[in-house]
């Protein structure tokens, strides 16, 4: 299990201090204290944690929490430093993978390890709600999720051009499921066969964020054993995050040098975001006519594949009557980072609200993102506006929305 | 230091206050961390003027340090609070406060992050040349502060030239407003521009009123290849005396192309041994016009290529990589000092042999990519390790780069400031009298030495 912080040494000395990463760190633009820049963050992680020249307080504790993860710093940085390995290192190194109260750990394993324990994430929630408790945001899990609806093989209308399996996330298979339906009705309708394998469990990324490399690490293998067993042209996930843990942070975490680590190379090779991989092929279906303007919020988790956040946009704008009304900077963090906003309420609001100021402008009435923590914490801050995913708005214009996908007997 | 806390906390609310350590490692120093350091005992980070003036007179009559800082991007160390007291972090001072197109001049918080204001001013069709290469981070304030500027300094020179005015706080807690926002000004002592330079040790400037122009409607990029860096260097000359002057006009060392490749695509050329890179802007006739004449002076000096970057996205990767080669720097030796020498520009080719020659005495990789269009030559000191060995020939390095510069007629600094990192060379370059002078204004704006103690002098303070 990696993410050691001894291992980052070298490259932690490529900081030239040159502060650049100011630019482009959403936490720092809101607080604008230097404290909470890129910079800062890593030099404290390495006073405390690796030369141990200054003490571990809780307020260090706090200055390494207040990372999104977003990645922007690394995408930043000239010298290439990879920044929030270094942030999940340091959590790594803090918590050992025992940050939250046994309660929240529980619930957080139990939750992500078993998707048949989604009864127990429904009814914390509708206490959480009872209680007023539920932050802005949060998504609500529904009692028919997706997992238990859909899984086998969903084939190509017409001529089949590949065939894809779908890592379903948590975030689709409990909450946004009419997003895993659209998948299937807009692949299936281009001539792509979809297999829905039984038994995913989460993906790994909400450990990983907590610096728990061990229980990622066991969550990732499990899914990696069945995916890299499939004879399929790719993998798709319709969550840029969960597509982020398979094609890049799987690596990080197996053992270099052995069998498991060629299983997690195999999958990570195919790993597509759903978008991407449609839009890759292109669409062999012309979409109807949709009359509406659309904006496109890029999700953070992009850098794992080149033309991800590209893919949304060519194919939107294949529909007919969709318009594109790019915000000034598509690329901006929304303040949600997974499950951020809901320990950072004010700091995530105050980095929404800019977002919120930039597809205002855009006088676009739809919003379209791949990433479903972006999506609901946008829903939540724009009520105005629809959020959807790119699929979401194909399967719209495919007139096949509602429609419910049948597998193969 | 809790009297301290409470005392800065009545002045400012505890919104605006830092004293945990955490929070003070954070303010420890600028880029130049590896030569001094200093832990503040509070940081501010002002809204406003009469906050900033609150603090400093608070400060002035209790005999606190005070340190403003902008991005704590410099390359100097003029930011580091090497006698701790309280940093007065201006970057929550940041609005733009009026860009005014019938008088060509904009006014703006000294917070203001200088790509911000790039862009406000190009979306109305104008234009603000100063670019240190720090801009997506660095403030108009320190920019003011530090005299700073960057590769269009060679045709538009730095920042003090588009300064005006600025409202400043004086240790006493007195507020200026020093010029104004005319474009000729005529009335005593020009304060302004001893504001400018200042590097924080006269006072706390929060606003500058700034000369502006129409964007140029039309740019080019161009990389000429070199077979050697003496070429290169005598191309710059002749570019000058030619008088077809380019926008930006940089020397660049084959080992800098290859660190800058990781962000320029299609990747540049590897075979020169030198590169200039160039742009060149104005109506689109004159683009066409100097590009040819530029490419015919390089051509007849025996370019090895001279290659005109039509793509405009393309373009933009060479100059983003070009802005980030201090930090690229690090990424092909352990240690990197850059220095800041300039010389005048037909003493480049001379200054260029001479520390070739001398860095090949010393056995020590100096770079010499820099701003040499306008004779910023950025000689820097690349270290293979990190060794007592290797930094006693990087300072004799130095001194002799230095003594160098200066025997031509150059400066120690052209865009950087003195800070901490040049100060131990300010006397050779103004010798005892001129410092002595300087010791004396600063003796009248700041009696009590509070302001940015122990910068541009050795031991800094008052006289």
């Amino acid at each position: 299990m990696s993410f050691e912080l001894n291992d980052f040494e070298e490259m932690m000395a490529k900081c030239s201090y040159c502060a650049f990463c100011q630019a482009t760190c959403p936490v720092f633009l809101q607080d604008l204290l230097e404290t909470h820049m890129p910079r800062a963050r890593m030099s404290l992680a390495k006073a405390c944690l690796v030369e141990n020249t200054i003490p571990r307080t809780k307020h260090l504790e706090e200055i390494l929490d207040r990372c999104l993860l977003c990645g922007n710093c690394e995408r930043t940085c000239p010298a290439g430093i990879k920044v929030n390995d270094i942030v999940v290192a340091a959590r790594k190194s803090m918590y050992k993978g025992k940050r939250k109260t046994f309660l929240e750990r529980n619930f957080l394993n139990s939750f992500m390890q078993k998707r048949g324990m989604d009864w127990l994430h429904r009814t914390a929630f509708a206490v959480a709600k009872k209680i007023g408790r539920v932050p802005d945001g949060i998504l609500n899990p529904r009692a028919q999720t997706f997992s238990k609806q859909f899984t086998g093989v969903f084939p190509a209308k017409g001529e089949k051009r590949a065939t894809v399996a779908y890592f379903v996330g948590c975030a689709t298979n409990s909450s946004y499921v009419e997003t895993g339906k659209a998948l299937l009705n807009v692949f299936t309708k281009n001539g792509i066969e979809v297999i829905v394998p039984e038994g995913l469990l989460c993906c790994g990324m909400p450990a990983i964020v907590e610096g728990d490399t061990e229980t990622a690490y066991n969550m990732f293998m499990h899914n990696v054993r069945i995916f890299h067993k499939m004879e399929v042209d790719a993998v798709v996930t319709d969550c840029t995050t969960c597509g982020l843990m398979f094609k890049e942070n799987g690596a990080k975490l197996a053992p270099a040098g052995t069998p498991l680590l060629e299983k997690v190379q195999g999958v990570a090779a195919k790993m597509w975001e759903a978008t991407d991989y449609l839009n890759h092929l292109g669409l062999v279906d012309p979409p109807n006519q949709l009359d509406t303007k659309f904006t496109y919020h890029v999700p953070c988790h992009r850098a794992w594949s080149p033309t991800l956040a590209e893919a949304p946009r060519d194919v939107a704008r294949q529909v007919p009557g969709a318009e594109l009304c790019e915000m000034a900077e598509p690329e901006s963090c929304c303040g949600a980072g997974g499950t951020f906003f809901v320990q950072h309420e004010e700091l995530s609001g105050g980095i929404r609200g800019k977002k919120k100021a930039m597809i205002e402008d855009t006088g676009a009435n739809t919003i379209l993102t791949q990433c479903p923590a972006c999506r609901g914490y946008l829903a939540a801050g724009c009520e105005e506006k629809v959020v959807m995913h790119p699929l979401d708005f194909l399967a719209q214009a495919y007139g096949v929305l509602d429609k419910t996908p049948q597998p193969k007997k | 230091m809790k009297g301290l806390e409470n005392d800065l906390a009545e002045l400012v609310g505890h919104g605006s206050l830092k004293t945990e350590p955490e929070d003070m490692f954070a303010y420890q120093s600028d880029a130049t961390h590896y030569f001094a350091k200093g832990m503040p005992d509070a940081v501010v980070l002002p809204t406003s003027t009469e906050e900033v003036a609150a603090v400093v007179s608070y400060a002035n009559k209790n005999q606190v340090p005070v340190t403003p800082r902008g991005a704590g991007s410099g390359l100097s160390g003029g930011c580091t609070p090497v006698k701790g007291g309280i940093v007065l972090d201006m970057k929550r001072m940041n609005k733009i406060l009026e860009i005014n197109r019938g008088n060509m001049t904009a006014s703006v918080d000294a917070g203001v992050v200088l790509a911000n204001f790039h862009k406000a001013v190009e979306s109305q069709g104008l234009f603000y040349p100063p670019d240190p290469q720090s801009m997506t981070v660095c403030t108009i304030g320190g920019n003011v502060a530090t005299r700073a500027g960057g590769p269009r300094g060679v045709k538009y020179g730095t920042t003090p030239h588009y300064v005006l005015g600025v409202e400043a706080v004086l240790p006493d807690g007195y507020i200026i407003q020093a010029g104004g926002k005319c474009v000729k000004q005529s009335v005593g002592y020009d304060l302004t521009h001893l504001f400018a330079g200042s590097e924080g040790t006269l006072g706390v400037i929060t606003k500058a009123n700034l000369r502006i122009m129409p964007l140029p409607p039309c740019h080019r990029t161009a990389l000429v290849t070199c077979k050697s860096i003496e070429q290169a260097a005598e191309m710059v000359s002749e570019i000058i005396a030619a008088g077809t002057v380019p926008a930006m006009l940089e020397l660049l060392m084959g080992m800098s192309v290859h660190v800058m490749n990781s962000m320029i695509s299609p990747p540049a050329p590897i075979d020169g041994e030198a590169y200039l890179l160039m742009d060149i802007d104005g109506s689109e006739s004159q683009v066409a016009e100097d590009s040819e004449t530029l490419q015919t002076i390089c051509r007849d000096m025996g370019a090895m290529e001279v290659r005109v970057i039509e793509d405009e996205k393309e373009a933009k990767t060479y100059w983003k990589a070009r802005s980030s080669l201090y930090p690229l720097a690090l990424t092909m030796a352990k240690k990197v000092v850059a220095e800041d020498v300039t010389v005048p520009r037909d003493k480049v080719p001379v200054f260029v042999r001479e520390v070739q020659a001398m860095a090949g005495r010393l056995g020590l990789l100096v770079g010499l990519s820099g701003h040499a269009g306008d004779g910023n030559m950025h000689p820097t000191i690349l270290y293979g390790e990190v060794n007592e060995e290797q930094e006693k020939l990087a300072r004799q390095a130095i001194s002799q780069i230095v003594r160098i510069g200066l025997a031509l007629g150059g400066t120690i600094s052209g865009e950087h400031g003195i800070g901490l990192h040049k100060s131990e060379y300010l006397e050779w370059d103004l010798g005892g009298a001129q410092i002595e002078l300087m010791k004396r204004v600063k003796n009248a704006f700041d009696p009590n030495g509070i302001m940015n103690p122990g910068k541009l002098w050795l031991q800094g303070g008052a006289s």
